[in-house]
């Protein structure tokens, strides 16, 4: 495994503070930094097919992902993301091809992942503790072998943003517009819906079950009110969740604060949207 | 008169031809063995009352609906696969997504993320297409903030950026005034001459259909009726089709032969 020693070194010089001279903390923050873009990138598709609950139900796999771990006794690690991928795939393949409306689909998927997650893991008194840390995330534990999964997807996540982009703002738009137009839409519904699942489970890590969708949505929803069109949406998202991660982590860890990281991060940008409304509000009045 | 020569080239052979297509949604029969044609080259409309199954059709010829039967696109040249270009009926998205009409524009040809912004070459040609709608005046403007019009010509310069052979438009002038759809269908005429290629629409204005199609499908979940309008357009047709109610034509003013005068373009003919 190469050494991401130098990284941590760097990030502590760039930024001096002394609550990132532990190792963790300098781990914690390159996570944060790979995955804030990411949630926010895929965010702003996130707004725009209105998928919130689409990620909210992935997020909630998270539990059935830890129960399979238990039965198969596997790495969580690896059970997690697998089957998170597997209920995003399914959910998206089910929405195509039936004709119930989307939401109702995805709340019977929702239900019917968290039940078997709950089940199993109830039968387990030690694991039942360990719930908690899904439910509240903890990015202070992120570790070097996660942190090389999360560049890797990291790559994954820029090739097809870069690739994308634009014909996923055709999608999300019209569906049946893109595709008259030729645009693969299952192609990119099918990617966007497994690279979206990924990111949602490293997520649970970062700020828990209960804060993962908001990580998605909140920068992008503050960046489109900021925005004046659909390519600076992207800057602002990005602006947002980053400026969000970096001032949460240190906040959360002054000994005045004391708060738990995602939740700080999470009201950082919050923060941000707040603002973002006063802005247009702003804007509405100037015309 | 070199236009007349085009057009009587591609007047020869059908564009779309619907052969016994059925479709059934939640075990209800919504097109019953639909066997009908579109000419190359022209303006085929689809009439028919609300719940004749006319979108439904055009839905099914975008491949977006399971169906039985065979739908086939002939037009467009040998060796590839013919384009379309489609332009809704009303475009559910979303209108608070900032996006300017020119993004709108680019996203389905440029490859570089918007991020970095719309590329010099792309640009000229969305500029192109927009002026050739009467929309270049819109082209910094917020896509959810246009009018039911502005919308409407800025989605056909979409659909024309396909260089389509087949245009296929959804009841393009609901929720459009009357001049503005006046406009449309001078339009999309002119459009058809200069660029070729055959238009295939639903509309639900009788008068013009009447003025602009030069072939007309009645549909009521079976074909009740085609060919040329001042055929199919007969008094009987219509009162079958529509029942008594329908008072959007008077079948009997429409000539036996030429065409007979459309509501919305009588303005222009009444200044002429």
């Amino acid at each position: 495994m190469p050494d991401l020693t130098p990284i941590f070194h760097f990030v502590s010089v760039i930024l001096p503070f002394e609550c990132l001279k532990p190792e963790f903390m300098q781990q914690a923050l390159i996570g944060l930094m790979l995955l804030a873009p990411m949630a926010s990138a895929m965010g702003v598709q996130v707004v725009n097919f209105r998928m919130a609950f689409f990620s909210d139900a992935i997020s909630h796999s998270a539990f059935a992902g830890v129960a399979l771990g238990l039965i198969f006794d596997a790495d969580p690690h690896l059970t997690m993301p697998i089957f998170g991928l597997l209920v995003g795939i399914g959910i998206m393949a089910v929405q195509r091809h039936s004709t119930l409306s989307s939401d109702t689909v995805i709340g019977v998927f929702f239900s019917g992942v968290v039940a078997f997650g709950l089940a199993v893991v109830s039968r387990d008194r030690t694991v039942a503790r360990d719930v908690q840390r899904f439910l509240y995330g903890d990015i202070l534990t992120i570790g070097q072998a996660d942190i090389l999964c999360l560049m890797a997807l990291f790559v994954a996540l820029i090739l097809f943003q870069v690739w994308g982009y634009n014909r996923m703002l055709y999608v999300g738009l019209n569906p049946v517009l893109a595709e008259a137009h030729q645009v693969r839409v299952a192609a990119y519904q099918y990617s966007f819906a497994a690279l979206l699942s990924l990111i949602v489970i490293f997520s649970v890590w970062a700020v828990g079950v209960l804060l993962v969708t908001a990580m998605l949505i909140v920068p992008a929803a503050a960046a489109r009110n900021f925005a004046r069109s659909a390519g600076s949406m992207f800057w602002w998202a990005l602006l947002v969740s980053l400026t969000s991660a970096v001032i949460g982590l240190i906040l959360s860890a002054q000994d005045w604060a004391h708060t738990a990281t995602g939740a700080t991060i999470i009201l950082i940008s919050f923060a941000w949207f707040i603002l973002s409304t006063a802005v247009t509000r702003m804007r509405r009045q100037e015309q | 008169m070199e236009l007349a020569n085009i057009m009587d080239s591609q007047t020869t052979g059908n564009a779309v031809v619907f052969n016994g297509v059925s479709v059934m949604l939640d075990g209800v029969i919504i097109l019953d063995e639909i066997s009908a044609i579109a000419p190359c080259g022209g303006s085929t409309a689809i009439i028919g009352p609300n719940g004749a199954g006319k979108t439904t059709l055009l839905l099914a010829l975008l491949g977006q609906l399971p169906y039985t039967g065979h739908i086939q696109i002939l037009c467009g040249a040998v060796g590839r696969r013919p384009r379309l270009g489609y332009v809704p009926q009303r475009l559910a998205f979303d209108r608070a997504l900032p996006m300017t009409v020119i993004e709108f524009m680019v996203m389905g040809k440029q490859r570089l993320p918007l991020w970095f912004g719309t590329r010099q070459p792309y640009r000229n040609r969305a500029m192109d297409l927009l002026s050739a709608v009467k929309a270049d005046g819109l082209v910094s403007r917020k896509l959810g903030a246009l009018s039911g019009g502005e919308l409407q010509r800025v989605l056909l310069a979409l659909a024309l950026e396909q260089e389509p052979d087949l245009l296929i438009l959804d009841e393009p002038a609901s929720g459009v005034d009357f001049q503005g759809e006046h406009i449309f269908c001078e339009l999309l005429e002119q459009l058809r001459h200069e660029r070729g290629f055959t238009q295939l629409m639903v509309s639900h204005d009788l008068a013009t259909v009447a003025h602009h199609a030069t072939h007309v499908i009645c549909l009521n979940r079976k074909v009740a009726a085609a060919g040329p309008p001042q055929e199919v357009l007969t008094r009987k047709n219509l009162a079958t089709i529509f029942g008594i109610h329908m008072g959007l034509v008077d079948a009997g003013s429409i000539p036996e032969n030429g065409r007979p005068e459309c509501a919305s373009c009588w303005e222009k003919t009444f200044h002429a």
